[in-house]
């Protein structure tokens, strides 16, 4: 679904990531995993068209989206919940949720999608009124992962949605993923927390410096004794 | 005491005029996160073209104001997306420079058409006084300039809070990356925008034209004044950039009338610098 190759890219001075390239097929949850600094973020918004690449190729269902716009790219399904969850502060719970929606291919089905995310999350619908910026933070990650789902994702990329929550929030939204995951969604999963992560992760990538050091499935990469050392970025 | 209430009543309409400026820069200000020195030489331009079509063909300036959006709003498009939208993520003295630049040429351009004589456009309505209350007396334009004021901030708090775009903007407002990463077109959006807050300087320019003597320096003015209120309104909140607009006007008609000589003109000004040093965070915002 998801071909990346040969990706080189960063900001000013030398290149964050190095000559990447991984697949990810539909249906697959997979963990893309590394210390701070490795590059993941840096790849996904590459991927979501935040960063322009200096060179290699990202395909969606075999076509090339290296050059396209953001907004082009979500049209095409590729979603991101970024990381900090970056909401419309200011806004409500309600109005989040539906600008999640706004774009023409969301829009018709808005208000039954509307409905999902409360289904899944229903403490949404209790604030739905609330002004974003006032939930907690937990809360928050829950409208961040429900308003990238009102877009109609294919791929749900998330940054670090396990950040600063608390472990109860984690586990209502690593339940959330399983759960969308089982229903087909595929989903890249950026994240620190390397056991929740390779739990319902089918296969991991981890990333070091910039270029990849280990793909494999999660029982794999759990025995595999470089996965920590590249955590620890030794 | 009638005399302070003439004044004070002519104050507020000449406010409105500022606030009709004073909102479409707030709107582009807060959208591209750009100030456009140049916002009240556009209005001036709309003022000259009015003009011409007045000479040339004996359009209104009430009829030609509606014709010209369009074009304003072209011309604002294209000044955002070929010479701002460039430059937008350099630092912010770049951009300043840069629309200080077209406010010059603007200003220059219309010298050198028009001449630096005062003109004046003759409009239906330019002489049409209304009495109101007995003894108090106002020219038909400024009443007409006041209502177009108000129509406009309901049309703006209509759109940004009760429609589909006005959700959007707000986003785009609140947070770029975020609108971007929901599927919103950000510098199309922002480029629209610009369109729009330039176009309305079309239909500002011919409400505030009859009877009034345009130059091609009366942009600046337009430009300050209408960027104290934004200030003074804290930027974001549009009843505030309103009211601190009819502020200015209220406290400059006032200055003029009851304090002696050149003086008077200061009384604006001061009031802005208080409302600085007491107020920062704008005059009916929370901190």
């Amino acid at each position: 679904m998801l071909e990346i190759s040969g990706l080189v890219a960063g900001y000013a001075g030398p290149p964050v990531l190095r000559d990447v390239s991984l697949d990810v097929r539909a249906g697959e949850l997979v963990g893309l995993l590394g210390a701070n600094n490795a590059g993941k973020s840096t790849l996904i918004n590459c991927i979501s068209g935040l960063i322009r690449p200096r060179a290699g190729t990202i395909r969606f269902d075999g076509e090339d989206i290296t050059r396209l716009k953001p907004d082009a790219i979500v049209l095409r399904g590729v979603v991101q919940v970024p990381e900090g969850r970056q909401l419309f502060p200011r806004m409500s719970v309600l109005d989040n949720l539906l600008l999640g929606g706004t774009n023409r291919t969301a829009r018709p089905a808005r208000v039954r999608r509307i409905e999902q995310v409360y289904a899944l999350f229903p403490r949404l619908e209790e604030r739905k009124t609330q002004t974003a910026g006032t939930l907690s933070g937990g809360e928050q990650q829950m409208l961040a992962v429900g308003r990238a789902m009102m877009t109609g994702p294919r791929l749900l990329m998330l940054d670090e949605p396990s950040l600063g929550l608390a472990p109860l929030f984690v586990q209502a939204i690593f339940r959330a993923l399983r759960a969308l995951n089982e229903d087909g969604l595929t989903i890249l999963l950026v994240e620190q927390n390397l056991n929740l992560t390779l739990d319902c992760a089918a296969r991991g990538v981890v990333l070091e410096r910039g270029q990849v050091a280990i793909v494999g499935d999660a029982a794999t990469l759990r025995a595999d004794p470089r996965t920590r050392q590249a955590y620890l970025g030794l | 005491m009638d005399l302070l209430i003439q004044t004070a009543l002519q104050g507020i309409l000449i406010g409105g005029s500022y606030a009709l400026v004073a909102l479409s820069l707030g709107l582009t200000y807060n959208v591209s996160g750009i100030i456009n020195f140049a916002h009240g030489d556009f209005l001036t331009l709309s003022m000259f073209l009015a003009l011409a079509a007045q000479s040339a063909w004996l359009i209104d300036p009430y009829i030609s104001g509606a014709l010209l959006f369009p074009l304003l709003f072209v011309l604002g498009a294209g000044v955002y997306h070929f010479l701002l939208r460039p430059v937008a993520q350099s630092h912010l003295l770049m951009v300043i420079q840069l629309t200080l630049g077209i406010s010059f040429v603007l200003q220059n351009g219309l010298l050198m058409v028009f001449g630096g004589q005062p003109a004046r456009v003759p409009s239906a309505f330019e002489t049409t006084l209304f009495q109101a209350g007995g003894d108090f007396i106002f020219r038909a334009p400024q009443v007409f300039a006041f209502a177009g004021s108000v129509v406009l901030a309901l049309l703006l708090w209509l759109l940004l809070d009760h429609t589909e775009a006005g959700r959007r903007i707000r986003a785009v407002h609140q947070n770029p990356r975020a609108a971007a990463l929901m599927g919103i077109d950000v510098p199309r959006l922002r480029m629209q925008i610009f369109g729009v807050g330039i176009g309305v300087q079309a239909i500002a320019g011919a409400l505030m034209l009859p009877g009034v003597p345009i130059d091609p320096a009366l942009g600046f003015q337009y430009t300050v004044i209408p960027l104290m209120a934004l200030v003074m309104g804290g930027l974001t909140d549009f009843l505030g950039i309103y009211l601190g607009a009819l502020l200015i006007g209220l406290t400059e008609a006032l200055g003029t009338v009851f304090v002696s000589g050149t003086s008077g003109m200061m009384v604006p000004y001061a009031l802005f610098i208080l409302v600085l040093l007491l107020r920062p965070q704008g005059l009916f915002r929370r901190a």
